[in-house]
This record gives C-alpha cells, sequence and structure tokens, in this order.
C-alpha cells in the first residue's frame, strides 16, 4: 500500500486570460447620471433655487411659464421650479424611508416563516396571500384612516406596511431553499449559531434576489405617494412634494394650465424611469444564458 | 486494536413519508472505530448509510440508539451541550456534493477558515487567511486560489477545499459521507490518497462511505456492510474479501468487475434475492472481529 | 394530480376559499371599525354636529355601533349569510343595490381591459421574444418600460387635457352623457380614455413577463434538441415553448387581477367614472363601513377565486404544479 501512496502536487494552471471589457458596458449610465442629478439637486436646492418654494405670491398666480418663473406658478402663486426641487426632496425620501419599512419587516417575516415548521409557515404565507388579494390602494386608504392626519412620516409608514409582502414571499422561497442546502448543514455541524447562519449563508443569497425587487419598491412608494396625494389622501397642499403638486392639477385641468400637471409629472416620470432602469439591470445581472434559438 | 473513538450501538432512524408510510432508514445498526483506522460503509444507494453518517454528526436525532465518542453520549442533549465545543471541533463531515456543500458566495479562503472563525481559534500560522492558504497547500492546491469562488473551481478541486475545510480543526475523526462519487476516476484516486495521508500522518480516524468496493478495499482498514438499513457484515478487510460470510456481500463482491474480458464474460452471477433478507437476525461473532447477521432464512 | 374522487378534491377548494373569504372578511371588519372617523357622518350629515349626547346614543343603538367589534362582525357575518349585507350609511340603500348599479360599469371597463392586456401582451411577448434583441424587440421594450413609470392618474390627466380640453374630441368623464344612459355609442365614447389608460400602464408590463418567461424556455435544452432535430423557430415556439408558458400564464392572469382592479380603480376616480373603484374610495374615505366591507370582500374575493381557477386549471395541465408557485407573485410590484 505504502508505495502505491503518491502526495498529490501543487498542479501549476496558466493564469487565465481575462477579457478587458469596458468599464460600464452595459450599465444604466444615463440612468445613474439622471437620478443622481436629480437626488444631487433636490439634495442641495437650498443653493439654487431662485424663490421661496413656500411663498404664495397672490399677484403671480397661475402664471405660465416666463423668464421670471421658469416653469409657471401654481394657483396659489407658488413658483414651480423651487417648488420641484424642495418638493423632491419629500417624494424621494418617502420613496426611500417607506422602502426601508418594507423591506425590514419582509426580511423579518419572511425569514421568520421560511425557518418556522410548516404550519407556522403554511399560515403565515396565507395570511400574505390574503394581504396580497385586497388591491393595494383601498390598504393603503385603510391604514392612513387609521393613523390619522396624513404627514410625511405616516404615509411613509403606511405605504411601507402595506408594501412588503412580495418581497417577504421572495426572502421565505429563498430562506427555505437555503436552510437545507448542504452548507448550511455543514456550517451547523460545525458548530454555528443561528445568527452566523444568518448572516454568513442566508443574506448574501437572498440579497441579490430581492434587490430588483427592493429598487422596484422604492419606484413603487413613489409612485403610491403621488396616487395617494392627487386623491387627496396623502399629503396635504401644504406639505410640498410631486403629489401634492399634481393634486391640483384636477381643478385646472380645464382652464388649461398646462405646466401644473405636465412639469411635476415629467420629474416624476423621469425619476421612476430612471429607477426602473436601474432595477431592470439588476434582474438582468440574476440570469445571464444564451438562447438555444 | 487501540481504544475505541466511536461507538454506535443500537442506531435506528426512520423517516416519515406520509401520514401512513415510514422508511426504516437505520434499523439497529452497531459498530465501533479504533483510534487511527480507517472504517469502511459500503452498500447499495437507499441502505442508509448516509444516514448513519448524518446521526453520528448529531445532524438528524436518531429514533432509538446510542452513538458514544470518545465515551460522550452524542444523542443526549445535555452531555451533547457540555461537549459542545469539542463534539464540534473534533468531528468533521465531508459530504458527498462538494457542489452545494459550498457556499457559492464565500470565497474559499472563508469557507476554509470558516469552522476556525465559529470557534475563534487562535490561528496557529498568524492569520486566519495563513491558515486556509495552508491547509489549501496541504491538499494540493497552492494559494493563488484563495480567492477564488466554489463555481471557478472543478468538482476536484472543490472536493479539496471541503477536505480542506473539514481539515482545519484537525479532527479526531472524519465522517466522509462519498466524498468521491461524484468525481472523475483520475481525481478520485488523488482524493483517496488525501485520505490516506492524513490518516497516516495525523492518525485520524475515518467512517468513510462509499458504494465502490475498490476504494473500500485499498483504503479502509474494516469494513461494515448495509443492506435495507441493517449492518449484515462486519470485518477487516483482509477477512471480508477473502472470507465473505452473508449471501448480500458474497453478491456483492461478485459484482466487481474483473480486469480481464476473459475472466470477466466467464464470471458466474451471485444474485441476491431480497425476499429471503431476514430482518430480524442477530449479529453473531463468527470468528475475531468478523460479524455475519445470522437470521433463519439467511 | 386530482385525486381519485373529485368531490372531496372540490370540496377542499370550496372550503379553502370560503375560509379564506371569512379571514378576509374578519381582517377587513376590524381595520374599519378600528379606524378613527365617524361613520354617523355620512349617515346624518352634518347634522350630527348638533345631536346631543342621548340622540348620538339611540343612532348608533339603532346601526348597531355600541356593541363589542366582535359581537358586531358576529351580527353582520349572520345577516351577511341570509343575503342582507346592511344598508349604506352614505347612500342609505342595501348595499347590494348600491353595488348592483354600479358592478356593470366596473366589469365593462375592467373586463374588457383584461381580455385586451392578456390578449395584447401574448402577442407582444411573442413578437418580442421572436425578435430578441432585434430593434423591434428593443423599441418595444422601450416604450414598454417608459409607458409603465407613468402613474396612471397622471396619464389620465395628460390625456384629459390633449383629448378632451384641447381638441375637445373626447369626454372627459363619466360613464354617459346626460339623457344618453341607454345609448351604446355614447357609452363606447366614454370608455375610449378610461380603456386606454388601462391599457397602456398594464399591457407592457405583462407582455415583458410573457417575453422573459418565453426567453427562459427558449434556453431549455429541449429547444436544442427540437432544433437538432430540424424543427423551424415557428414550430419550436408555438408548438414547444408556448405550451409550457402556459401555466405561467394562467397564474399571471390570475395575479394580475388585484393590480388591473386596483389600477381601474384610480382611472375610475379621475375620470369620475361611476364604478365600484369611485365608490369604495368615498366608502372609505366616509367611513360607510357595510359598503366598505361588501366591496372589499367581493374585491378580494373574486381575485381569491382566479387564483383558485387558476391553481386547479394548472393542476389538471401539469401535476406537478400542486405545491410549487409557478410565477413569481413577486415580480408584479406595482401599487394599484
Amino acid at each position: 500500500m505504502d508505495n502505491l501512496f503518491v502526495q498529490v502536487g501543487i498542479r501549476p494552471i496558466p493564469a487565465p486570460q481575462v477579457k478587458k471589457q469596458k468599464w460600464g458596458r452595459g450599465k444604466p449610465l444615463a440612468s445613474i447620471a439622471v437620478l443622481t442629478l436629480i437626488l444631487l439637486s433636490c439634495l442641495f436646492c437650498d443653493f439654487f433655487i431662485p424663490k421661496d418654494p413656500t411663498y404664495m405670491d397672490l399677484y403671480h398666480a397661475n402664471v405660465a411659464p416666463n423668464s421670471e418663473f421658469w416653469f409657471g406658478t401654481d394657483t396659489m402663486g407658488r413658483d414651480i421650479f423651487s417648488m420641484i426641487f424642495y418638493g423632491g426632496r419629500i417624494s424621494l425620501f418617502i420613496g426611500f424611508f417607506a422602502t426601508l419599512i418594507s423591506t425590514a419587516i419582509a426580511i423579518i417575516f419572511g425569514a421568520i416563516s421560511g425557518l418556522a415548521p410548516k404550519w407556522l409557515d403554511e399560515v403565515l404565507m396565507r395570511f400574505t396571500e390574503i394581504l396580497l388579494s385586497i388591491p393595494n390602494l383601498l390598504l393603503i386608504i385603510f391604514v392612513q384612516a387609521i393613523l390619522g392626519k396624513a404627514n410625511v412620516l405616516s404615509i411613509s409608514l403606511v405605504i411601507g406596511i402595506t408594501g412588503w409582502t412580495s418581497i417577504a414571499k421572495v426572502v421565505r422561497t429563498e430562506v427555505r431553499q437555503i436552510r437545507s442546502a448542504e452548507y448550511v448543514v455543514a456550517s451547523r455541524c460545525m458548530g454555528a449559531g443561528f445568527f452566523h447562519i444568518l448572516w454568513k449563508h442566508l443574506i448574501p443569497n437572498f440579497v441579490s434576489s430581492i434587490m430588483f425587487m427592493v429598487v422596484m419598491n422604492i419606484r413603487g412608494a413613489i409612485g403610491a405617494e403621488s396616487t395617494l396625494s392627487f386623491m387627496g389622501i396623502g399629503l396635504p397642499l401644504e406639505v410640498i412634494s410631486w403629489g401634492s403638486m399634481l393634486s391640483l392639477s384636477e381643478k385646472v385641468l380645464l382652464s388649461g394650465s398646462w405646466w401644473l400637471i405636465l412639469i411635476p409629472g415629467a420629474f416624476l416620470v423621469v425619476t421612476l424611469l430612471c429607477v426602473t432602469n436601474i432595477g431592470n439591470y439588476l434582474r438582468k445581472c440574476g440570469n445571464r444564458k444564451v438562447s438555444n434559438l | 486494536m487501540s481504544e475505541i473513538l466511536l461507538d454506535v450501538k443500537g442506531l435506528t432512524h426512520y423517516f416519515r413519508l406520509s401520514k401512513t408510510a415510514v422508511i426504516k432508514a437505520v434499523d439497529d445498526v452497531s459498530f465501533q472505530i479504533h483510534k487511527g483506522e480507517i472504517f469502511g460503509l459500503v452498500g447499495e444507494s437507499g441502505s442508509g448509510k448516509s444516514t448513519v453518517a448524518r446521526c453520528v454528526m448529531n445532524v438528524h436525532k436518531p429514533a432509538s440508539g446510542s452513538i458514544y465518542y470518545q465515551g460522550i453520549d452524542t444523542c443526549d442533549p445535555a452531555q451533547f451541550r457540555k461537549n459542545r465545543k469539542l463534539l464540534q471541533t473534533s468531528r468533521q463531515f465531508i459530504f458527498q456534493d462538494s457542489t452545494s456543500s459550498l457556499n457559492q458566495r464565500m470565497r474559499v479562503a472563508d469557507i476554509i477558515a470558516e469552522p476556525m472563525a465559529i470557534h475563534h481559534v487562535k490561528p496557529q500560522r498568524g492569520s486566519l487567511r495563513e491558515e486556509a492558504a495552508f491547509q489549501l497547500h496541504y491538499v494540493g492546491l497552492d494559494s493563488s486560489y484563495l480567492d477564488k469562488y466554489p463555481s471557478e473551481l472543478s468538482g476536484g478541486m472543490r472536493q479539496r477545499v471541503t477536505i480542506a475545510r473539514a481539515l482545519s480543526m484537525e479532527p479526531e475523526l472524519l465522517v466522509a459521507d462519498e466524498p468521491i462519487a461524484s468525481l472523475d476516476v483520475s481525481i478520485q484516486a488523488q482524493i483517496i490518497n488525501l485520505f490516506a495521508h492524513c490518516n497516516r500522518e495525523h492518525g485520524c480516524s475515518i467512517l468513510f462511505i462509499a458504494h465502490d468496493l475498490a476504494v473500500v478495499k485499498y483504503l479502509c482498514h474494516r469494513v461494515g456492510v448495509m443492506f435495507q438499513g441493517k449492518l449484515v457484515e462486519v470485518a477487516t478487510t483482509k477477512e471480508l474479501f477473502e472470507n465473505p460470510l452473508h449471501p448480500y456481500t458474497k453478491s456483492l463482491l461478485a459484482a466487481i468487475p474483473i480486469p480481464n474480458p476473459r475472466l470477466e464474460r466467464a464470471r458466474v452471477w451471485h444474485p441476491f434475492d431480497p425476499g429471503l433478507f431476514d430482518r430480524n437476525g442477530k449479529m453473531v461473532e463468527v470468528s475475531q472481529g468478523h460479524f455475519v447477521l445470522k437470521g433463519e432464512t439467511v | 394530480m386530482i385525486r381519485k374522487n373529485p368531490y372531496i378534491y372540490y370540496g377542499r377548494k370550496i372550503l379553502a376559499f370560503a375560509l379564506s373569504v371569512l379571514i378576509l372578511s374578519v381582517v377587513v371588519f376590524y381595520i374599519a371599525r378600528l379606524a378613527p372617523g365617524d361613520p354617523l357622518v355620512s349617515y346624518y350629515g352634518e347634522r350630527v354636529e348638533r345631536m346631543s349626547t342621548q340622540q348620538r346614543q339611540w343612532a348608533e343603538e339603532k346601526l348597531g355601533l355600541n356593541a363589542p367589534i366582535y359581537v358586531q362582525y358576529i351580527r353582520w357575518l349572520q345577516n351577511a349569510v341570509k343575503g342582507d349585507f346592511g344598508i349604506s350609511f352614505k347612500y342609505k340603500m342595501d348595499v347590494l343595490e348600491v353595488i348592483g348599479e354600479r358592478l356593470g360599469n366596473t366589469l365593462i371597463l375592467g373586463g374588457i381591459a383584461f381580455v385586451l392586456i392578456f390578449a395584447g401582451a401574448l402577442g407582444l411577448g411573442i413578437l418580442c421574444a421572436w425578435k430578441e434583441d432585434g430593434w423591434l424587440d428593443r423599441c418595444i421594450c422601450k416604450i414598454g418600460t417608459i409607458t409603465s413609470c407613468i402613474p396612471e392618474f397622471w396619464l389620465s390627466l395628460v390625456l384629459i387635457l390633449i383629448f378632451a380640453v384641447n381638441l375637445r374630441l373626447l369626454p372627459s368623464g363619466g360613464a354617459y352623457a346626460i339623457g344618453h344612459k341607454n345609448d351604446i355609442g355614447d357609452r363606447v365614447v366614454h370608455l375610449i380614455l378610461p380603456m386606454t389608460v388601462a391599457v397602456i400602464n398594464h399591457l407592457w408590463y405583462y407582455a415583458f413577463m410573457i417575453r422573459n418567461k418565453l426567453l427562459d424556455e427558449v434556453r431549455a435544452d429541449y429547444v436544442l434538441l427540437a432544433k437538432s432535430k430540424g424543427l423551424d423557430k415557428k414550430r419550436i415556439i408555438f408548438h414547444h415553448c408556448l405550451r409550457n408558458i402556459v401555466p405561467s400564464y394562467l397564474s399571471l392572469m390570475a395575479i394580475s387581477v388585484p393590480h388591473i382592479l386596483g389600477g381601474t380603480y384610480i382611472i375610475e376616480t379621475v375620470f369620475s367614472y361611476p364604478g365600484i373603484g369611485t365608490l369604495s374610495y368615498e366608502s372609505a374615505r366616509y367611513q360607510d363601513y357595510n359598503l366598505l366591507m361588501v366591496l372589499c370582500i367581493f374585491t378580494g374575493a373574486v381575485v381569491i377565486l382566479f387564483h383558485m381557477i387558476a391553481q386547479i386549471i394548472n393542476e389538471r395541465i401539469d401535476p406537478r404544479m400542486r405545491e410549487q408557485e409557478i410565477v413569481d407573485t413577486t415580480e408584479v410590484t406595482e401599487i394599484g
């Protein structure tokens, strides 16, 4: 037996030839740039907006865009150009904050459901399905009614606690798959505790699959805020956001003040578009395969 | 032989398939592993070999029976908790499928150092990374692999990584669940040599599970044969291959292909009829260290 | 796999359905009752402010609002089983009557939109998958991405601005002009804008999902086999791939119901189209409990029903589908 033994040596392998790809190829650079621009200008709007966005200049109410009011003024005489950036802050904040809330709920709920025994998992999943079956809007109206008068935090909370179900489902499915994977069993054999497994094995594995949904959730939250405010259930007129700016528009429809509708809406749509593009890129990163056809 | 490291007594484990169907995966299995010994467990697929291994590693909790490791009853929660660190560091598990037993999102260095990180072991060679490099070197890979992901490695390399991970804790007992089944034949030889090397240099005992008899004959000191959840025969490798007593063992050994076409063609088959198998038989010691399951029919 | 006894199988499904609706009704009932806001306002209007305490108590007792919530719920359930869902506080009419008047309008809008969306999505999806990465595919995807980003209400506003206010071609709202209740032509004209919004907003999204499902199929190994057998592209896509995405397609339809319904509700509100969307919005704002309950349960029941039908058909097509989810419900993340 002894002479049969051969020490396994190091097998030299040639260094792999790395094809240099142009940086940023296939990445949604334009979307990232535009989104960054909008984000930065909303954050630092105090330095360049020409007017006080909350000041109601009643002499210049409902003025079409001109050299003084670049984007015109609304029916209460506020300068739209200033309001856009000022309000964008709130819209974007709601988008990110609501997503933060729903992602946190989703990860906790999904991980519990994924690690729970079968019957509890069943109950929790039925519950989310029932929540999913109520159109989101009705749900939001309900919860908003419970929390009372809307402000920025309450509306983020409402959107956040109504929008977590779909992410939770993904987390749960992933956790269920991963928890019986052999590397988790191996880790457990080696004596790993729950948090070690969660942190080292579970989270890194499902992060990529929920990343796309988290980004889309931001988009959903921004859209939800504007829809709610537009319908008069969200932010009141005094709190400037893209949604509350648009809520004026129904009244001015017949007077033909197009700038009140088109300009805030365009900003909203462009932001949503950029977020969507980034989300789609993240999704595409996940599955790259070549067509068989 | 030297002292007993692992003592499995009457191990039984069931799997519940549905409300009515229950599978007896392992049924009253007893065997011992001595210090510095390679114990082989062979049998066809579904005969319960892996379940034995998983019970030994406390992955499954056995329905009945007990497993003593260095005198510690590992199935007893209180004793397990008391000796957790010893049990978890000195026994290591190697899975059959290296692809699924390595986290795709961890680098090789982190994978190998994971058990040390879990137990906060102070690395002998400075940092965890150097420790990982050393283990990697030991299993025959150079340190350029440290920053690779498992998906960038071939099957043989991945299996070496799992072995390196298991060896990093310098275990007393290595439970290898068909570690070579998913590998190419040329790589199988390398891995087997690695096991033999570990056993000789470090004196670690190995519970080696395989369905390839040639490998078992080459590597193991003693062999147990399993059939339908029962251990039917245990003997030293030499004894078992020269003098198989149980009809199932006989048919198993007869199925080894002979590397000579003329003899191979002339071979007589000894098919084993599972209908004759008596599950209620008792283990009888026929000669020194040679146990056979004796029932009424066979 | 359908068990040998179909009665047990369908009995189970019906039981699960009933149970889901029951739980839904409990959830909605509790949320609605816990919400602040005075339901008396919707019943008595401004008069509530002038009521004395005794009058209030009498009114609450008359409407059954002073009992504990679970008692109210049981009372409601007992009546509901008999088909009596109570009266709408706002309209002072039987709830079913109020809904019945408007249900037809919503069904026309939502139903036609649903059919159009899924017929169009299938066509576009196949077209895109056929010409994968061609200019047509890219164009459709780009346009689709953009339209899917436009919130329904804003698209409605812009269309109203263009077609109703500036061009004066189409009416800006309502289901029919005054005095033309039974004029089909007039109704169709009123439907054009809301329908356009509903379809544009969802069409691409589902087309995109179908395209992706098809592309996943195209990457499967059996396509390679079919191709090596010498089948042409048309045959592979229509005979092999398409058949395999039928389960996903059906599930997608089921999942889309709450989104399309939700979208329809918003559109109805903007166009002041007299459907249950406007109704549920009003009832939630004015705490019109009985109406709200029925609307929510109705919407939820429709959604759950669609889910179950899709599941049953899928199980018939492919027994493996029993437990697993066919489409990530999750990919559909839209506010609606």
